[in-house]
C-alpha cells in the first residue's frame, strides 16, 4: 500500500510504503506516515482492507474530520476504492495499492533547445519586421525610422513571454521562459504571416471585405497562442482555463465585430483603393467595363436602402455632417 | 474657391455683434453718398423687406436675410438659401418679415428656383409700393460699368444702399451670375440692386471671400421668370417643397450633364498618360507638383485637377451640383514596387474619405474591382463609391477612382467626382472617363 501525501500546490510532498495490513496516519510520531498540519489530529486516520479486500480509511474521532477529495460530506469510514484521494485537516492524501500504470518515459528536450529555436525565430521575426517596415516607408529611409518601432516590438514581447512564464512559475514552479518566448515569437511570426497575407488576398481579388475575416483570424490566433501557452504551463486545470481563454476571446471577437458594423453603418466605406500592392501580384482576371458598372450598381441598391433609415448617433454623430 | 453664401446665421451673428461692440465708437463721417443713391434709397426704402427664418419652438431668428416687393398682391422676392430651412423643414421653422417702419407678419412661400437661388414670397398684406424690373437687365443688355445700387440689411445692423459697378456676367461660369463689384455682406442675401431709377438688375446672392468688393448677383430675367411662374402656376405646397427642391435639382442636373456632354470632350497628356478633359469653357483647371519639394521626394508627383466650380445651395449642411476631375501622374524616383504601391495607397483617398452618415447624406458604399483598359488601355484598378441624398430620390453623390496597373513604378491615379447627379448621368460620364485612360506612348 502506498499513502502519498499532497503539498498545498498539488504536488506530490512524501510518498510512503507501508507493507503492513493497515497504516496510521496522524501528527503524531508514533503514526506511519506523519503529516505536519496543525488541523490533524495526532492519531487521525485507520486505513485496513475491509473483507473484500478495498482498502478503507476511518476517523479515528477527530476535530476536523473526514472528507472525500472533492467532497464536503464528513464520513467516520470511506471505502478507497472508488475514491482519488481524501482530506484531513487541510492536507489530501493519495492512497493506492501501487499497482497503477505510470506514464511511459517522456524524452529529454535538449538543453536549450527551446532558446535556440526562440532565438532563431526571434531573428526572423525582427527581420521580417525590418523588411516590412521598409516596405512601408515611403519617406526617407532612415535607420531609426525602420529600428525604432522594433525596439519597442522586442519589449512588449519580453513582457508577454515574461507574464507567462511568472505564471509558469507560480503553477508549475518552473519559469520556463525560453518556451513562452519561443511561443509568443511564433505567434507574431503567425499573426504578422496572417495580416499580409489578407492585405494581399484583398488587393489581388479586389475584395474590401477581406479586412473582416482577417480580424476574425487575428482573435482565433490568439486564441491558440494562450492555448499554448497554458498548455506549457502543465495540463492540470486546462479544460478550466480553456474555457476563460475561449470565452474573452469569443467575446473579444463578438464585441469587435459589434462595433465594426456599428462603425461600418455609421461611416460607411471610404473612397480609397485600399491597401494596394504592385500590379504583378493581382489574382482575379479583369472585369470588363460592363461588368465593372453592373457591379457598383449594387452599392446603388445599398444606399437606396439606407435612405430611409435613421443616421446613427452615438461616437460619429458629430462628424462629418456636411459634404 | 467656392462663392460664400450670405445667410446670417444665429451662431455668426452673436460672433459679429460681438466683435462689433467695441467699434461702436463714433468714427469719423464717412464721405456723402452720391445724391442718386439718397434718391434710390428714398425711394427703395417703403419696398424693402428683411426675411427673418424662426425657430418655430423658440420664436426666435436662426436666418436673416433680405427681400424685396414686386407686386401691389404683396409678393416679394428673394434667395433660395434665406428661405432653405423652412422649405426643407416646414414644421421646426417659419418666416417672417420685417419691413423698415417696423411692420412684422408672416411669409408664405409661393415658389422656389434652387438652381438660381430665388424664392418668391407673399406677405400677409396688399398694397405697398413696389419695384419694377429695368428692361435693358431683362433683355440683358445692362452697360459694363454702370453704377447699380445694392440693398439689404448686412449684419443685422440696419437698411443700408451701397453703390457700386456692374460688370456684367461672369466669365468662365456656367451659372449667370452678374459680377456687382460692391460690398455686399451676410444678412444682404436676397436684397434688390437697382439702376439709378430704382428698377431690378439683380438679387444679391454671394460675395468671395478670397477677394474684396467681390459681390454676385442673380440676373433679373430669372427673378421676373419665376415670378411669373408664382403669379400663374399652381402655389407651392408647404409640405411639398422639399419634392420640388428634389425636382429642380434632378432638373438641373439633367441640363447639366447634356449641357456638359454637349461642349465636347477632349484627350489631355498627364505623364505619358492620356485622359479626359472636357472642352467646357467653364471647366477651370489648375496643376500642381512636388517636384521643388525638399527633401527630395522619393515619387514625383504631378497633379491637373479641374472643376466645374458649380455650387448649388440646398441648405446649410449641402452645397451640390459639383464636378471634379483630378489627374495625378506618380513616378518613382527610388522606391520599389511595394513601396511604390504603398505611396499610392496613402495617396488615393477621394473626397467624403469619412463619409459618415449624415442628416442628409447616407453613408457611403464602395465596390472595387481590376477593369480592363478601353482597346489597347491599361488595366485599371477601379473603386466606385456612392452616397444617396436621403430627401431627394434618385439623387447621388459619385466618387469614382481608377489607378492604372500596366507598369509598377508609375501610374496614373484618377479620380472623378460628381455632386448631386443621378445614377445614368454618373455611369454615363465614368464610363467615358474609364475608356479615355490610356498609355500614349
Amino acid at each position: 500500500m502506498w499513502v502519498e501525501v499532497l503539498a498545498l500546490d498539488g504536488a506530490i510532498a512524501t510518498r510512503e510504503r507501508i507493507d503492513g495490513a493497515e497504516a496510521r496516519i496522524g501528527r503524531a510520531f508514533d503514526n506511519d506516515v506523519v503529516v505536519d498540519d496543525p488541523h490533524v489530529a495526532p492519531h487521525h486516520l485507520r486505513i485496513f482492507r475491509d473483507d473484500a479486500g478495498e482498502l478503507v480509511a476511518e476517523d479515528l474521532g477527530t476535530v476536523n474530520g473526514l472528507y472525500p477529495e472533492h467532497g464536503a460530506q464528513r464520513s467516520a469510514l470511506l471505502s478507497l476504492a472508488k475514491l482519488s484521494g481524501i482530506r484531513i485537516g487541510r492536507t489530501t492524501l493519495r492512497v493506492h495499492d501501487g499497482t497503477r500504470p505510470v506514464a511511459p518515459e517522456r524524452a529529454l528536450t535538449a538543453p536549450r533547445a527551446h532558446a535556440a529555436w526562440a532565438a532563431l525565430l526571434g531573428v526572423a521575426l525582427l527581420a521580417m519586421l525590418a523588411v516590412l517596415q521598409w516596405l512601408d516607408t515611403t519617406g526617407q529611409p532612415r535607420a531609426n525610422v525602420i529600428l525604432l518601432p522594433l525596439l519597442g516590438f522586442i519589449a512588449i514581447l519580453a513582457l508577454w513571454a515574461g507574464l507567462w512564464a511568472v505564471l509558469s512559475r507560480v503553477f508549475l514552479g518552473q519559469a520556463r521562459f525560453a518556451l513562452q518566448l519561443r511561443i509568443a515569437v511564433t505567434a507574431c511570426l503567425a499573426l504578422i504571416a496572417w495580416d499580409q497575407a489578407c492585405e494581399t488576398l484583398s488587393f489581388a481579388l479586389a475584395w474590401r471585405e477581406m479586412a473582416d475575416y482577417a480580424a476574425l483570424g487575428v482573435w482565433a490566433l490568439l486564441a491558440a497562442t494562450c492555448y499554448a501557452h497554458l498548455h506549457a504551463i502543465g495540463p492540470r486545470h486546462m479544460r478550466f482555463a480553456m474555457g476563460i481563454v475561449l470565452v474573452l476571446v469569443g467575446a473579444g471577437a463578438l464585441l469587435q465585430y459589434a462595433s465594426r458594423s456599428e462603425v461600418r453603418t455609421l461611416v460607411g466605406q471610404s473612397a480609397t483603393l485600399g491597401e494596394l500592392r504592385p500590379p504583378a501580384l493581382r489574382l482575379v482576371p479583369l472585369a470588363s467595363a460592363d461588368e465593372f458598372f453592373a457591379r457598383a450598381a449594387g452599392t446603388r441598391l445599398k444606399v437606396d436602402q439606407a435612405r430611409t433609415r435613421e443616421p446613427g448617433g452615438g461616437l460619429f454623430a458629430d462628424f462629418g455632417q456636411s459634404d | 474657391m467656392p462663392p460664400r453664401r450670405l445667410p446670417l446665421t444665429a451662431a455668426c451673428l452673436a460672433a459679429c455683434l460681438a466683435l462689433a461692440q467695441p467699434a461702436a465708437t463714433p468714427v469719423p463721417a464717412a464721405p456723402a453718398l452720391s445724391s442718386t443713391a439718397e434718391r434710390v434709397y428714398e425711394m427703395a426704402k417703403p419696398r424693402i423687406l428683411q426675411v427673418r427664418t424662426l425657430l418655430q419652438a423658440a420664436g426666435r431668428q436662426t436666418t436673416l436675410g433680405s427681400g424685396f416687393l414686386v407686386g401691389a398682391d404683396g409678393l416679394a422676392l428673394t434667395n433660395y438659401h434665406v428661405v432653405s430651412q423652412f422649405a426643407l423643414d416646414p414644421r421646426t421653422y417659419r418666416l417672417e418679415y420685417l419691413a423698415p417702419d417696423g411692420a412684422r407678419g408672416e411669409l408664405k412661400l409661393l415658389a422656389i428656383d434652387v438652381a438660381h437661388d430665388l424664392a418668391v414670397v407673399k406677405l400677409d398684406r396688399a398694397g405697398l409700393p413696389w419695384f419694377e424690373f429695368d428692361p435693358r437687365a431683362l433683355a440683358g443688355n445692362l452697360p459694363k460699368g454702370e453704377r447699380i445700387y445694392a440693398m439689404g440689411n448686412p449684419l443685422d445692423l440696419g437698411f443700408t444702399i451701397i453703390e457700386g459697378t456692374n460688370n456684367g456676367l461672369v466669365d468662365r461660369s456656367y451659372d449667370e451670375r452678374i459680377h456687382f463689384s460692391g460690398a455686399i455682406n451676410p444678412g444682404m442675401s436676397g436684397g434688390p440692386v437697382t439702376d439709378a431709377e430704382g428698377r431690378i438688375v439683380g438679387i444679391n446672392v454671394a460675395k468671395r471671400l478670397d477677394g474684396e468688393q467681390v459681390g454676385f448677383l442673380v440676373p433679373a430675367r430669372f427673378a421676373a421668370a419665376l415670378l411669373e411662374r408664382a403669379r400663374h402656376g399652381p402655389a407651392l405646397a408647404v409640405d411639398k417643397a422639399r419634392e420640388e427642391v428634389g425636382r429642380q435639382l434632378d432638373g438641373w442636373q439633367s441640363t447639366f450633364y447634356d449641357t456638359l456632354v454637349r461642349a465636347g470632350f477632349r484627350t489631355a497628356a498627364y505623364g505619358p498618360y492620356q485622359g479626359l478633359e472636357s472642352a467646357a469653357p467653364w471647366m477651370t483647371c489648375w496643376a500642381a507638383t512636388n517636384a521643388d519639394q525638399v527633401p527630395r521626394p522619393r515619387a514625383a508627383v504631378n497633379t491637373t485637377r479641374c472643376s466645374s466650380a458649380t455650387g448649388i445651395f440646398v441648405s446649410d449642411r449641402i452645397l451640390t451640383g459639383r464636378v471634379d476631375l483630378t489627374y495625378a501622374y506618380y513616378k518613382s524616383v527610388d522606391l520599389n514596387a511595394f513601396q511604390f504601391a504603398k505611396e499610392l495607397s496613402q495617396r488615393s483617398a477621394g473626397p467624403g474619405i469619412g463619409a459618415v452618415a449624415a442628416k442628409r447624406l447616407t453613408e457611403q458604399e464602395c465596390r472595387d474591382d481590376f477593369v480592363a483598359g478601353a482597346g489597347h488601355g491599361p488595366a485599371l484598378r477601379a473603386t466606385w463609391c456612392m452616397r444617396a441624398y436621403r430627401d431627394f430620390e434618385g439623387l447621388y453623390n459619385v466618387t469614382l477612382l481608377a489607378l492604372t496597373q500596366d507598369r509598377s513604378r508609375e501610374a496614373l491615379l484618377a479620380q472623378l467626382t460628381m455632386q448631386g447627379v443621378s445614377h445614368a448621368n454618373a455611369v454615363a460620364l465614368g464610363r467615358r472617363f474609364l475608356a479615355a485612360i490610356q498609355w500614349q506612348r
